[in-house]
């Protein structure tokens, strides 16, 4: 288990420490109009993901339904447990012939059928978070927040191992990795003034190029010209929340990600990630407890006293003790994720309810096994009531050869967003 | 051993220079005489090929030998020891030829007949070796040549002469040509050139006799009655031979001369006993592929995908698998070269190219842009990219070499280290990530997001408001300082926005854009203050889709890049920036479409400090290199890694990264061969390295907790006289990088050599793979090798097929231990085996003998680096359209024996390079 490190967290999110004593009406009270006039809470939709699946034999419970034992690797959930619904035999696409762990990643999301291959070869399309923030950020400052706890300073892998939201075919969504400029993006307000007149022109600019393109390149020109009229959108948003946040004095975290410990990182962009949700700066998150594969030594402090190879450990499970390291470190992850759910539980977000209670926060991985790289009975957990949509506490075992699709379409419906078909989805998951 | 090299002979060996002009080549200059063998001095006009012998005893008691220009080749048996310059006569090629040399080794031989390696009896020989025959008076040794035109030729031997050498008879074509040849010596050396004379050849085979007629009195005999024979090479001249034909679509293979004349009918028995069983009888279709299907050559080019994997099968000898029956080389060459041809003519046919996405700039590339456009001092932002963080600068192509000692600052080596802005409130966007098997400027992968924008948004304005910015900024007096009374302001920002607008967008500027950011000009300055509301523009330009993709109109039809958007793809390959004024200018009254002026530009821009983009961003990507920054050898067993005892923050690790770049900008500025990334004969090493590589302790009395100063060093160009040094492939950065903390992992290393060396990356690893302890020592416990263990795990037929290209790529290496230090042992005492194949063709023997065997066989690295170096270029994957293109950059290389700047060359006048797509027929 690792070591708390709830004194160095604190020194580096000084100010974002604080508010979390904040009462909820105090913070939101500056919120939108339609969120003042709507009875309820909104609902948020938040993703850990944590790499290279998890030990087999230990993640799953043997029992089912209501009161279910927790299995070794799910113990840490155990403060939280009440509120958590843990989900079991849910398959993904796999791809023959690309690379397992680029897909485990990329791909986890997608909401790409079978047959619809990206250029790169894998079955990843529009992921499942930004289909709901196409919705839900019709409402909030930032359309959804993408975080990565990526630890490596080598640029070893590509793309599609660092990121698990893309906002379509061959367009990531990328994702932040320093808490400083996370920070900085949520709540440095002045800066985003400045920036009207010159969005102004490069707009028109990129428009009078339309003509000058081929199709392929259109495809990257609409890129540009979504991401400028993004930006505006934030803009005009994030300034009218100006006063809100001045009240807050929140401080920027100062201490480099470079210099942090594992559990650290991830509690830090937990709490960037925490805050942006209970601020209603967005009600979309994702956050990549570290990056598929890459295969490079990583020292997690107070677990290990030595770097780890996480991928190079999952093909090594069939060794007795290897297996039971790697089950140390599922725990570990498990145990990060349970520290937000807590964290989450804590603040208050009106109606006597808790931010906890109005949201899905969901920890998953794209691969089981990693040592064979299988992707059917993915581990998958969601913590959060979802407004009172989930009926929390139970091991719900969906009929094998289920699509987690089904789940992400379920998902979606809570969040307003109603598709009759999400990728390879047959139908919908009960969560109530 | 030659490399084929018609143009050597028309100028005569023994010449020093040759007043050549080509197209493609820098300044440079013979090496002068110097106790370095390093040091070169630039003769401006003289355009002559870098090269240095190797570790011969003459150079390192400081004599130097050299000369100028292509025409080395030719002479170097005569000049130097055979060998000097190892690797640029190592080179082998088939010796079909019309006009030049042909090898006496590689000549066809029967019975009684072999190669000879000579290098022992002291080197003269052409690639130190020749072929040896042996027979009694009465007996001939016959074989064959090939001449590609019919014509008059003169012909000529080199021979061997010795105390048991015979007295022969030459006949060419049954005609005899000369006789009394008496090879009779008393010291075995090689012949003076034994010119036969001149005749008429028809194209085709000629079949050249040497019949033993007798001995020399002296002479005694090789064994009972038995005389030998050595022949060197044959010298083929074409006299008169006719005016270059018009430059016609290449053939698309790089042995041009093949002739694939075989049809298919008359090769089917082959596949038939080669193929068909795994291939198509009895239902069996392994790896996807039925031949039996295909009847004709119709139906093999209806499948061009097909081709290219029969192509790279037999090219690398992968089929049949090495326990079947293999096909004797006469029949591989003829079916590769029918398959070849196949592919040929489908591309001629089907050739089109494939689009490139307009790309945005990465980070690398934005910071030269701006730097360049708003003539700053240095950077605006630290770029980790950078590996290599320079005291002074140091890199400079037009002096013609890169100084002996370089001081560099290490704390710059640890991205580790938190860097000081240098514009204070400029914050860069995150790093853009490599693609799978290339580089990170691909349009289809550097994507556009809300995040992106606001970072570029900040960027650009806190860049022009950074309170150096006037200091730091050349553009200061003539761009933001108010011009004239407030009336003219607006006159003033339009008159310098134009020429500015140009230079950001690349591009003619129309009246619409100029007016576009005039206005925002004018709106801005009614505040009052000119130089604020022009940094507000200049803000907004460098936000524009305009200045941050490299942007190519779309056409209906594949044709020429106009010239401007040729400039910028030229700056963006060399530079990693946009185009400057003098290149702007070729583009703007149309020069640069002429192929001189173009390649005097390309010429230029090498010779510009701005062409170390090609090591900071192509070399560093190319070599994977950032994977060293994080390698973290086990702290315990490898504490002499470790830079400070009982610190794992500094590693001596970070210090051997430098090296390889080092060596790749030596070549640049010395317009050296590629072949040096293979094997060079120097380095640039740190004094602490160099106890890196010495045998014994490293560190050894440097017991103090700071084994070495981390603040400043100097790398000193040193002579490497081991040849397990030198080079990428074995140079302790990529060996340690490329394994696990605990113990090597020949496998990665393997799929490193084979992606990187050879462009040929492992297809992704199956989802069954079989676990491998990750420490060394307990595998050696059990008694095993890791190499035993590992094939012990390779559990099927699947598994072998793959690994049996990788791994011995791998094994090669396993004499470097896990941080690239060498042993003759395992640490159990267990003998290392780093012995293997190459491409099932080539036997080494360890990490020398796979050097020597990518030497022999250039066209390899040569290729997979221009495929490399192209893609780079181009911002996209090569595909089966770009072969033609690679086939001709391949002709030029091996040509100049790798000389960098003809790599460079010919990737800038390449086909995909100077054309673009039709973007309707892309979608």
């Amino acid at each position: 288990m690792a070591k708390s490190r709830n004194l160095s967290r604190r020194s580096v999110l000084r100010g974002a420490g604080a508010t979390l004593t904040l009462p909820f009406l105090e913070i939101m009270s500056g919120r939108g109009q339609a969120a003042k006039l709507a009875a309820k809470p909104p609902i948020r939709t938040a993703f850990f993901y944590i790499p290279n699946g998890v030990v087999q034999r230990s993640w799953h419970p043997h029992d089912e339904g209501k009161g279910y034992t927790l299995s070794p690797t799910l113990k840490p959930l155990a403060p939280v447990r009440e509120k958590c619904t843990l989900f079991t035999n849910l398959d993904r696409i796999k791809v023959a012939g690309t690379d397992g762990h680029a897909q485990a990643g990329a791909c986890w999301l997608s909401s790409a059928a079978p047959d619809e291959l990206s250029p790169a070869g894998y079955p990843l399309k529009t992921t499942i978070d930004q289909i709901i923030a196409a919705e839900a950020g019709k409402h909030t400052a930032f359309r959804s927040l993408e975080l990565s706890c990526n630890p490596y300073e080598d640029n070893r892998e590509s793309v599609y191992f660092d990121n698990i939201s893309w906002y379509g075919h061959g367009h990531v969504a990328r994702s932040l990795r320093d808490p400083q400029r996370v920070f900085d993006r949520l709540f440095s307000v002045k800066e985003h003034a400045a920036h009207r007149s010159v969005l102004d022109v490069v707009l028109n600019d990129a428009k009078s190029l339309d003509r000058e393109l081929g199709r392929g390149d259109q495809e990257k020109l609409d890129e540009y010209l979504e991401s400028v009229r993004t930006v505006e959108r934030q803009i005009e948003r994030v300034t009218k929340r100006q006063a809100e946040f001045d009240k807050l004095e929140l401080a920027p975290p100062t201490k480099p990600w470079q210099a942090m410990a594992r559990d650290e990182f991830i509690q830090v962009m937990g709490d960037l990630m925490i805050l942006a949700l209970r601020t209603d700066l967005t009600r979309v998150a994702s956050i990549m407890s570290s990056p598929e594969r890459w295969g490079t030594p990583l020292m997690v402090h107070g677990l290990f006293d030595k770097p780890i190879q996480h991928h190079g450990m999952t093909h090594g499970q069939g060794n007795e003790n290897v297996r039971q390291d790697l089950e140390r470190l599922d725990r570990f992850h498990v145990e990060q994720f349970s520290r937000l759910v807590a964290k989450m539980d804590a603040v208050e977000d009106g109606d006597g309810t808790t931010l906890l209670d109005n949201s899905m926060f969901l920890l998953g991985s794209g691969l089981s096994d990693a040592a064979l790289h299988i992707c059917t009975d993915l581990p998958v957990v969601i913590a959060g009531g979802a407004g009172g949509a989930i009926t929390p506490d139970r091991h719900l075992k969906s009929p094998a050869g289920t699509p987690i699709a089904n789940l992400w379409r379920s998902m979606a419906k809570v969040m307003g967003v109603k598709r009759n078909r999400i990728g390879d989805s047959t139908g919908m998951v009960s969560l109530s | 051993m030659w490399i084929r090299f018609p143009n050597c002979d028309r100028f005569g060996a023994g010449e020093l220079s040759v007043p050549l002009p080509p197209p493609f080549s820098p300044l440079r200059s013979a090496p002068k005489a110097s106790s370095k063998p390093s040091r070169q001095k630039q003769i401006p006009r003289s355009l002559a090929l870098s090269f240095r012998a190797s570790f011969t005893n003459e150079l390192i008691a400081g004599k130097i030998t050299g000369v100028k220009h292509r025409i080395f080749l030719c002479m170097i048996a005569m000049a130097f020891p055979a060998g000097a310059d190892y690797h640029s006569v190592r080179g082998r090629l088939p010796a079909v030829v019309s006009d030049g040399i042909i090898e006496g080794e590689w000549l066809p031989f029967g019975k009684d007949a072999r190669s000879q390696d000579m290098k022992v009896f002291g080197g003269g020989w052409s690639g130190d070796a020749h072929l040896l025959w042996h027979g009694e008076p009465g007996h001939a040794m016959e074989t064959q040549f090939s001449v590609k035109r019919g014509g008059r030729y003169s012909l000529s031997l080199k021979m061997t002469k010795a105390i048991d050498y015979g007295v022969f008879t030459i006949r060419v074509n049954g005609r005899e040509l000369r006789k009394g040849v008496d090879l009779f010596g008393h010291k075995v050396e090689p012949t003076e050139l034994i010119k036969l004379g001149e005749m008429e050849l028809a194209a085709g085979e000629q079949q050249l006799r040497c019949e033993l007629t007798g001995k020399n009195p002296g002479a005694k005999a090789f064994q009972r009655n038995r005389y030998l024979l050595g022949i060197d090479y044959l010298k083929v001249m074409e006299l008169d031979p006719p005016p270059e034909p018009e430059k016609v679509l290449p053939p698309a293979v790089d042995t041009p001369d093949a002739p694939h004349t075989a049809t298919f009918e008359f090769l089917q028995p082959l596949l038939a006993e080669h193929c068909y069983r795994c291939h198509g009888e009895k239902g069996k279709i392994k790896g996807k592929v039925d031949l039996l299907r295909l009847k004709s050559k119709d139906d093999f080019l209806a499948q061009p995908e097909l081709l290219r994997q029969l192509n790279d099968v037999l090219e690398f000898r992968e089929m049949p698998p090495e326990d079947e029956t293999q096909p004797d080389e006469n029949e591989y060459s003829k079916l590769a070269s029918m398959f070849s041809g196949y592919l040929g003519e489908h591309l001629q046919k089907e050739q089109s190219l494939p689009p490139i996405v307009m790309r945005r700039m990465n980070r690398y590339e934005y910071n030269n842009a701006v730097r360049d456009l708003l003539q700053l001092k240095g950077d605006i932002y630290p770029l980790p990219e950078k590996t290599i963080r320079a005291y002074r600068a140091y890199y400079d192509p037009a002096s013609g070499s890169l100084p002996d000692s370089i001081h560099l600052g290490n704390r710059a080596l640890g991205k580790n280290q938190i860097e000081q802005p240098l514009l204070t409130g400029v914050v860069p966007f995150a790093i853009d990530l490599q693609s799978e098997h290339g580089f990170n400027n691909r349009g289809d992968e550097l994507g556009f997001s809300p995040i992106l924008m606001e970072s570029f948004l900040n960027l650009s304005r806190s860049v022009v408001e950074s309170p150096e910015f006037d200091r730091y900024s050349a553009r200061t007096g003539t761009l933001f300082r108010a011009g004239g009374d407030r009336a003219k302001w607006s006159a003033t920002a339009r008159e310098r926005l134009a020429p500015f607008l140009e230079r950001a967008f690349r591009k003619p500027i129309e009246s619409a854009t100029l007016e576009r950011y005039a206005r925002l000009f004018d709106r801005e300055a009614e505040r009052g203050d000119f130089s604020a509301a022009m940094k507000t523009t200049v803000a907004a330009i460098l936000a524009s889709p305009r200045f941050l993709y490299l942007l190519e109109r779309k056409q209906d039809e594949e044709k020429p890049l106009a010239p401007y958007e040729l400039a910028g793809r030229l700056s963006f390959f060399l530079w990693s920036s946009i185009p400057d004024e003098q290149l702007l200018a070729a583009a703007r009254d149309g020069t640069l479409a002429d192929q001189e002026i173009y390649s005097m530009q390309v010429a230029r821009m090498l010779l510009d400090r701005r062409s170390k983009s090609l090591s900071e961003n192509f070399a560093r990507q190319w070599l994977r290199l950032d994977r060293l920054i994080t390698a973290v050898p086990d702290f315990e067993r490898f504490e002499p890694y470790y830079a400070r005892i009982g610190c794992e923050q500094w590693k001596l690790g970070l210090q051997t990264m430098v090296e390889p770049l080092l060596l790749f900008e030596s070549i640049m500025v010395e317009d050296r061969s590629i072949m040096l990334l293979v094997d060079s004969n120097y380095s640039y090493r740190t004094s602490d390295m160099s106890s890196w590589y010495a045998p014994g302790v490293p560190f050894k009395g440097k017991a103090n907790p700071n084994r070495f100063n981390t603040m400043g060093v100097v790398y000193q160009r040193v002579p490497v006289n081991n040849r397990r040094e030198g080079g990428v492939i074995t140079c302790a950065a990529t060996l340690t990088m490329n394994s696990s903390p605990l113990r090597t992992t020949p496998i990665t290393r393997g799929a490193w050599v084979a992606g990187v060396i050879f462009n040929k990356p492992p297809p992704p690893p199956p989802d069954n793979i079989p676990e491998i302890e990750v420490d060394d020592a307990k595998i050696e416990a059990s008694g095993q090798t890791l190499r035993q263990r590992l094939i012990a795990h390779q559990v099927n037929q699947s598994c072998v097929a793959c690994h049996q290209k990788i791994d011995p790529l791998g094994f090669a290496l396993e004499n470097f231990d896990a941080v690239g230090r060498w042993r003759d042992k395992y640490p159990s005492g267990l003998p290392i085996d780093s012995s293997g194949q190459l491409f099932g063709r080539e036997k080494f023997d360890d990490a020398v003998g796979l050097k020597d065997a990518i030497l022999a066989n250039p066209k390899w690295f040569m290729r997979a680096f221009s495929e490399h170096l192209l893609s780079y270029a181009l911002g996209r994957e090569l595909e089966l359209a770009d072969k033609p293109a690679v086939d001709d950059i391949l002709r030029e290389v091996l040509d100049a024996r790798g000389q960098f700047s003809v790599v460079v060359g010919a990737i800038a006048k390449s086909y995909p390079f100077l054309h673009r797509s039709n973007a309707l027929e892309s979608e």
